[in-house]
């Protein structure tokens, strides 16, 4: 790749976040978003990876040609073939908070496979951070599961859940047992509704938990794709009592994929050779 | 005197039906979403293949996590107490037994006589369990019955060590992905059920023989997984080892006929 022909065209350049559940596409220009493109995946994380990138490229009308320095993250990274270099998930994170809403002292993020809340510093330094590693409570996946389990789709959550009157908390942590307790639930005779709605209640409760591990320093802002769940938004907000910050109107489950591009970028300009890794 | 056993756990329902300590015969459905139905049903048709009927039976009782609730159980005892009763009756010698069941994985302790002296059970977590097996080899694209010999092919175990089986199940799918043998993935995953059930074991007193039941007992890999980690050899029950809480019931059945006031493993509600 010669950075000569790069320089005459314009400053692109792609971060991709490949997660559990869906892969994240941002192309940027000028430190600014010009498309991004999310691809929910059941199997095969190199193609949908490959797909967001295409979808973002379309998006952005720029033409792909292979030559777009492109970092990847999150759990696939290393499935994120058109990738030349990498870099840890909560760095391309920060990185994206710290453009987005240099405000933001705290944030908890919650992927799919990812729940964390982490106090940032002043300069946009990683502090406190309290992770759940070994389970999948509270996490997107969890969400996942439990919807299917109740033959609901992700997109029907939001109303349907909204749609119950007396919530039933669900009791069970595990994703394995919880699937089946679910299902009895349903057997004895709740409404689905009332279900899913408990689901989201104790996802909630559950990402509250982990939040109050450090400090909750205010602006509070709340990534990943739950994020985007406005219930489970909501009732995060009212468990901790606050409000999350405002990220500019930007998808907060690209904002990791918005860091790894502004990564890609300043490693390029920084002349850090394509294929050396940051981790 | 014919006595019966009725197990309903969480994901398959076992019925067994003795007469004067032999069994008749036995039958095992996989549990219905309601555990009265999953009762009635194998029941149903256990009593029909052997040509009997529920009068016949002089008296049942009920185990698993759906005991409270089977209509024709007499009385329900706890499936802890039923496996160790049913693994010592069949093998006197035993004094550990590893149950590991659809949705959870208990470790017990029995004295001679059969009866619970200490027992360790997982509660939060589903990992280690039968279900968290079953969706490992979904995810693998294999029957649960073939994980086993498929893992005993293994040349390379592939590592799976996340702690969350969930976790685990997307792991593998990207080892899939990545062209890894399906018999390396399968040995992964049966150390990986194998390990969860090692750390119930942790610091407990593992006296010899030892046993194990339960629908993970069926499975090869996990169990030679479990013998190499324990450096110990299970001693092999002269039967099914998922009937063994349910013949465990109709034994504690057949005694409370011979010994009416027998308050043997600890029943939690009288006879309805």
């Amino acid at each position: 790749m010669s950075s000569d022909s790069k320089k005459q065209q314009r400053f692109i350049y792609a971060g991709c976040d490949l997660g559990i559940c869906t892969a994240k596409v941002v192309i940027t220009e000028n430190r600014t978003i010009l498309a991004c493109e999310v691809v929910p995946y059941k199997s095969f994380p190199h193609k949908a990876a490959a797909a967001a990138m295409e979808g973002a490229l379309r998006r952005a009308g720029v033409s792909g040609d292979g030559v777009i320095p492109c970092l990847s993250t999150g759990f696939g990274h290393k499935a994120v073939r058109f990738a030349d270099r990498t870099a840890p998930d909560i760095t391309c994170l920060l990185r994206g908070l710290r453009v987005l809403n240099p405000q933001v002292r705290t944030v908890i993020d919650v992927g799919g496979h990812t729940l964390l809340a982490s106090n940032i510093g002043q300069n946009g330094d990683l502090l406190e951070t309290a992770i759940v590693e070994d389970c999948a409570a509270g996490k997107g996946l969890f969400i996942e599961v439990m919807v299917k389990a109740l033959e609901f789709t992700m997109e029907e959550l939001v109303a349907c859940s909204l749609a119950s009157e007396n919530p039933i908390r669900i009791t069970n942590t595990c994703v394995v047992l919880a699937e089946s307790e679910v299902i009895s639930l349903i057997n004895e005779g709740h409404s689905r509704f009332d279900v899913l709605a408990g689901t989201v209640l104790s996802v909630a409760a559950k990402i509250a938990s982990v939040a109050r591990r450090i400090d909750i320093l205010p602006e509070v802002a709340m990534t990943g794709g739950v994020a985007k769940n406005a219930v489970v938004a909501r009732e995060v907000e009212r468990q901790l009592g606050l409000k999350f910050a405002d990220l500019g109107g930007v998808d907060p489950q690209i904002v990791a994929a918005f860091g790894a591009a502004l990564l890609a970028e300043e490693s390029d300009l920084a002349g850090i050779k394509p294929g050396m890794d940051r981790r | 005197m014919i006595v019966a056993g009725c197990d309903v756990g969480a994901l398959t329902a076992k019925a067994v039906v003795m007469e004067d300590g032999g069994v008749l015969g036995s039958g095992i459905i996989r549990a219905r979403p309601d555990a009265v139905l999953s009762a009635t049903e194998v029941m149903d048709r256990l009593i029909g293949n052997l040509g009997l009927l529920y009068s016949d039976i002089d008296r049942c009782v009920s185990t698993g996590y759906g005991r409270g609730i089977v209509p024709f159980a007499q009385t329900n005892l706890s499936e802890v107490s039923c496996h160790g009763r049913g693994a010592t009756w069949l093998m006197p010698s035993v004094r550990t037994i590893i149950d590991g069941g659809g949705q959870d994985c208990k470790v017990l302790s029995v004295d001679k006589k059969g009866l619970l002296r200490d027992f360790r059970m997982t509660g939060k977590c589903g990992a280690g369990t039968g279900r968290a097996l079953e969706l490992m080899a979904e995810s693998l694209g294999v029957d649960i019955s073939e994980i086993g010999p498929l893992s005993l092919r293994a040349t390379r175990p592939a590592i799976l060590v996340h702690p969350c089986s969930v976790m685990t199940e997307i792991k593998i799918k990207y080892l899939v992905m990545e062209g890894i043998d399906d018999a390396d993935i399968a040995a992964g995953i049966t150390r990986n059920v194998a390990k969860h059930i090692m750390r119930l074991l942790y610091r407990f007193n593992v006296k010899q023989d030892i046993a194990i039941t339960g629908g993970i007992a069926k499975n090869i890999g996990v169990v030679k997984q479990l013998e190499e980690m324990l450096d110990m050899e299970f001693v092999e029950l002269p039967a099914d080892p998922q009937l063994i809480g349910a013949i465990g019931a109709a034994v504690f059945a057949a005694d409370q006929l011979t010994s009416p006031r027998s308050r043997r493993g600890y029943s939690t509600t009288t006879g309805r």
